[in-house]
């Protein structure tokens, strides 16, 4: 892998909060090298800084000591120039717009033509297997439905990061493991890298190219376990002894829990 | 059994019950008070006294009849609280949005409206018409003042109200000032807004007849104090108490009635698109 494919590179980004006077760290030393297109995994307990980390790359918010860039410039340019597009653990949607203009929403911030629009919602909601909703509300589909929304929003901006923290752990296990793989199929499709945070380590094992493990008190990133499954990944993978071993693998790496 | 069950449990139902229990009550206290009172349709008469009153054709005042001078006293008073309505919606709605633009003006500000909204209207009145000189200015303000409170707290609390996340997402798409507030804030807050304009919808109405009895000039507090003293007229203060309670409780329902033409988007949860779709 040369250097020009590295979507975000992490150098001993530490974060510390202030609470009371007193300091709390809640990362520290996390240094990690994420190539374009891949798909990592943020995973571990609550109270290990996986989302703070999320929302550090996502130019939320700004780690107090260490370094990161994307392609090589900061967060804020990759924001300014919308590289990231995010899929919140609620889905987030406006219950006054229609599924269609929730997609929108972005585009008309980006005050993209009207027609363009059109067009990018309309293909935004086939890759997400909504055509059919467009003109739904959100409060009439199912959680499911609306996460698949949340999703077609999140890419309609074309962004190169897609940042997601746990959007599924609200769902039922159906649900979730039938959106896992039109969530791999989308991005064998759109080939965005992809953050994903979790606390499901079945979930981090069958989606990842790679798993970051995070132990808490302080968040630290304690393992990177590589996910040498095979692509494209069905649900009958988890049935499959190599799966199980990679789970196991993952929890042996949990440092403090 | 069980369809008979819910309609007699149907809110339909409950106000017809609501509305024949007053009757019954009234009916009761008014054949009552004409038992022991000389003249009793100065304390209670009876309600069908009331609605003859309504449609009879008899002068009562300087050649008007009963429901002319009720309708022209409403006039004067209603079209003075409706732009004093108006102008509190307006100006509520501003300050609800600087204090949300601007955390200092809020800091500043809202200690004072708690204030204001704590002086007695009665208080306040006075005041206000010493410093107008016009009755009808007065009212404009003092509904105007009535409606401010409720409008911009509640739209405050509405700015307030929006999700981090949704700031999350305005945040990440880059979006200007002028978008959050025009793509996300103002639109979220619509409901809390029409709560406000329902709580001081009623308020501004009363709140005029109150200030019309401060000067004899018409309008309706003015007619229900004037109206009380002669035989004559005295229906036209029955009349007067039974049209402000319905102006009351119309304005509370109109506003429900525009908010749910403006937030046309709710529909009922039963319409649940299928599953199978999927």
């Amino acid at each position: 892998m040369s250097a020009n494919n590295v979507e975000i590179m992490l150098k001993d980004i530490g974060m510390v909060y202030q609470a009371d006077g007193k300091e709390v760290p809640a990362l520290t030393g996390v240094s990690l090298t994420i190539q374009k297109g891949e798909f990592i995994s943020l995973l571990g307990p609550s109270g290990c800084g996986k989302t703070t980390l999320l929302r550090i790359v996502a130019n939320l918010l700004q780690p107090t000591s260490g370094e990161i860039q994307i392609e090589g410039n900061t967060t804020r340019a990759a924001r300014l120039q919308r590289k990231y597009g995010m899929v919140f653990q609620n889905p987030v949607l406006y219950d006054w717009r229609t599924v269609g203009k929730n997609v929108e929403l972005p585009l008309e911030i980006m005050k993209i033509k009207k027609e363009d629009r059109k067009a990018r919602v309309k293909s935004m909601l086939e890759l997400v297997g909504l055509s059919k909703f467009s003109e739904h509300y959100p409060q009439q589909l199912s959680g499911g439905m609306q996460q698949r929304v949340g999703i077609a929003r999140a890419l309609a901006i074309r962004p190169e990061i897609l940042l997601m923290d746990e959007p599924f752990s609200a769902l039922d296990e159906f649900t979730k493991e039938k959106l896992h793989e039109d969530l791999l199929r989308i991005w064998s499709k759109t080939n965005k890298t992809v953050l994903f945070v979790t606390h499901n380590i079945a979930e981090a094992v069958f989606l990842s190219d790679r798993v970051c493990v995070l132990s808490p008190h302080p968040g630290r990133l304690s393992a990177v376990v590589d996910i040498t499954l095979p692509r494209p990944r069905i649900k009958e993978v988890r049935d499959t002894t190599e799966f199980t071993t990679l789970v196991a693998k993952v929890r042996g790496s949990f440092e403090g829990v | 059994m069980k369809r008979a069950k819910g309609f007699l449990t149907s809110r339909g139902m409950i106000t017809v019950l609501w509305v024949l229990g007053i009757v019954v009550i009234w009916e009761i206290g008014a054949f009552y008070i004409g038992q022991v009172k000389r003249t009793p349709e100065n304390v209670l008469p009876h309600i069908y006294q009331i609605i003859e009153s309504v449609f009879s054709t008899k002068a009562v005042s300087s050649g008007q009849t009963a429901l002319q001078v009720v309708l022209t006293s409403a006039g004067a008073t209603l079209t003075r609280a409706g732009i004093g309505f108006l102008i509190g919606m307006a100006c509520g709605f501003i300050l609800a949005l600087l204090m949300s633009l601007f955390h200092m003006v809020e800091k500043i500000a809202f200690p004072y409206l708690m204030i204001i909204q704590m002086i007695p209207i009665l208080g306040m009145a006075p005041i206000v018409l010493a410093i107008t000189h016009d009755i009808g200015l007065s009212r404009i303000v003092i509904a105007a003042v009535l409606t401010f409170y409720p409008v911009s707290a509640n739209t405050l609390a509405g700015f307030k109200s929006v999700e981090k996340e949704k700031h999350d997402l305005m945040y990440l798409c880059a979006a200007n000032k002028f978008q959050v507030y025009t793509k996300t804030m103002i639109p979220s807050c619509v409901p809390y807004f029409f709560t406000g304009l329902k709580i001081s919808a009623p308020m501004a109405v009363t709140a005029s007849i109150l200030v019309d009895t401060l000067q004899g000039d018409g309008g309706m507090g003015c007619m229900l104090s004037q109206s009380l003293k002669h035989a004559m007229s005295i229906m036209v203060f029955w009349q007067l108490i039974f049209f402000s309670a319905l102006i009351g409780i119309l304005s509370f329902y109109l506003m429900g009635l525009i908010e749910r033409l403006v937030l046309r988007h709710k529909p009922a949860r039963e319409l649940r698109a299928k599953e199978e779709a999927e």
